[in-house]
């Protein structure tokens, strides 16, 4: 078994005093995708907020490459080698494409030309929108934003909470592709999705959250094939 | 419209801009509307006027020292006394705000007293142009306004820092998981501002006289300029400033000139009521 580059264990989070999400364990390897799923208020979105250090865990341990860094500012987090994007406001809308793509390689800026040309060459729509500030942006192009800001650093591995929020089915479609793609680059991803089905098919591992826990971790196949997850989370029976 | 009440209205829109931009960006990073902008200016003017009067340094040494005090002031006064009451909510701080500009405003009253001051330049006949006249001062602070928005614009649009500064204002929160670290822009952006306050005191100084009111009688002036050009949008702010002196100037051919003040209040009662979000903003849509 590989050594995982992201790997978190008795993590408890929340808001204020409210406990959110509890004893989380998970661990992702070079080269996979983990999908999280489950209901609305499961913790998903929390618990990605916490790995990425824009909440404090109230409790336990994330590691990044085997470094702790549970409890760092949001600011430090980017500067391990994992880069998160969130569900909402994803981008600066005051702000260019150009610009954006510039502020995702803020940490290193040496890269940021090369970087910003290999995004522009992975989303080839985004090119003639280098001008065109976020505000102005559709949900789709946003979304190719969020994720080539976040791509800009080469991160090692990368936290995605709902990549196909408010898209068409054609460009959930090119979405979940270019996630596949960058996956077999050997980027270890952790996603959160609420398209499941679709979540799973591109993922090697599956976890259902329910109630702030893990209710269940299996190969992403089996539980697509699983009736009882089927019934419950994927709105299909197998 | 004579070319004289353009002009003054240029001079009174290029005393505002400034620190109306600086207000603005102070606005965006912070995320409630300083009041303490008016003591920051009375500072302005008076660090200027000790570097130029009692200790007999020239203006430009003065001004540029006032903006290095002033600069550090607003910092000092951002970490001692704004940073940590940071999880208030925006009329808490901003009734701080104004209990800062009362505090300062009393110590400089307490060191100087409340007599009229002026800077230590030579007395000078204004250029005529037909029948429109102007200062040597009055055209400095012309020329000094358009080249700081220039030169904020450059380093808004062309610098890191620049873009820092406009992404934590945008997005704070994504700032900082794209690696901003927004306690060094703050600190900066804080300073800049401070800087402009400053030189916003050299400038009221000379257009006016100095006196413990000096930056109170600006506030209210530049908070309608942020808030007609959309408050946190500093290039909204320099046409919110051209159209408050501009208002304000024409005020003096219907009422007297002591009316004038009033005119901010009415830009701003009237804004509040039409567009709150001013000519530049974007409405904010609450789910």
């Amino acid at each position: 078994m590989p050594e995982p580059v992201l790997s978190v264990s008795g993590v408890r989070s929340g808001y204020g005093r409210t406990v959110i999400c509890d004893e989380i364990d998970l661990s992702v390897e070079a080269g996979r995708i983990t999908c999280i799923i489950g209901p609305n208020g499961a913790g998903k979105s929390t618990l990605l907020k916490t790995i990425a250090g824009v909440l404090r865990p109230m409790a336990g341990s994330i590691r990044v490459k085997g470094v702790e860094i549970a409890g760092q500012p949001a600011a430090q987090v980017a500067r391990s080698g994992m880069a998160y994007v969130p569900q909402e406001a994803n981008v600066f809308r005051a702000l260019t494409t150009h610009e954006n793509l510039a502020m995702g390689g803020w940490i290193d800026e040496s890269r940021t030309r090369a970087a910003r040309e290999q995004v522009y060459e992975m989303f080839p729509d985004l090119k003639p929108l280098a001008q065109v500030q976020g505000g102005n942006l559709s949900g789709g192009q946003r979304q190719m934003v969020a994720f080539g800001m976040a791509l800009m650093l080469e991160p090692e591995v990368l936290l995605l909470d709902e990549p196909s929020a408010g898209l068409s089915p054609l460009m959930t479609g090119q979405m979940f592709e270019t996630v596949s793609r960058v996956n077999e680059s050997g980027v270890a991803i952790l996603m959160v999705e609420q398209n499941a089905v679709q979540g799973l098919k591109i993922a090697h591992e599956g976890i259902v959250m329910a109630a702030g826990r893990i209710a269940l971790r299996a190969p992403a196949e089996e539980l697509l094939t699983s009736s009882d997850v089927s019934e419950l989370y994927l709105g299909t029976r197998a | 419209m004579s070319m004289q009440l353009l002009v003054n209205a240029l001079v009174n829109a290029a005393l505002i801009a400034p620190p109306a931009m600086a207000f603005s960006l102070l606005f965006g990073i912070l995320r409630f509307p300083n009041f303490a902008i008016g003591g920051y200016i009375t500072v302005g003017a008076f660090a200027a006027y000790t570097l130029n009067v009692p200790l007999g340094l020239p203006l430009l040494v003065a001004s540029a020292g006032s903006m290095v005090i002033t600069g550090l002031v607003v910092w000092l006064i951002h970490i001692l006394v704004f940073k940590p009451m940071h999880k208030e909510s925006a009329v808490t701080l901003l009734v701080v705000s104004i209990a800062v500009t009362l505090i300062l405003e009393s110590v400089i009253r307490i060191f100087y007293s409340a007599d009229v001051r002026g800077f230590d330049v030579p007395l000078q006949r204004p250029y005529r142009i037909g029948d429109m006249r102007i200062t040597k001062e009055q055209i400095e602070i012309l020329v000094c306004a358009v080249v700081l928005a220039i030169g904020l614009h450059l380093l808004l649009k062309h610098t890191r820092i620049g873009r820092a500064m406009r992404a934590v204002s945008d997005n704070p929160m994504l700032a900082a998981i794209r690696g901003v670290d927004a306690a060094r822009v703050t600190a900066f952006t804080t300073v800049l501002c401070g800087a402009i306050f400053g030189l916003t005191g050299v400038f009221a100084g000379l257009d006016l006289v100095i006196e413990p009111l000096i930056g109170w009688n600006l506030t209210i002036p530049i908070f309608a300029a942020a808030i007609l050009g959309g408050i946190g949008s500093p290039y909204g702010a320099i046409v919110g400033a051209l159209m408050v002196g501009l208002a304000e100037e024409l005020t003096i051919l219907v009422l007297p000139s002591t009316y004038k003040l009033g005119v901010g209040f009415v830009i701003i009662a009237v804004l509040l009521l039409v567009r709150p979000q001013g000519l530049f903003g974007t409405a904010e849509i609450k789910k």
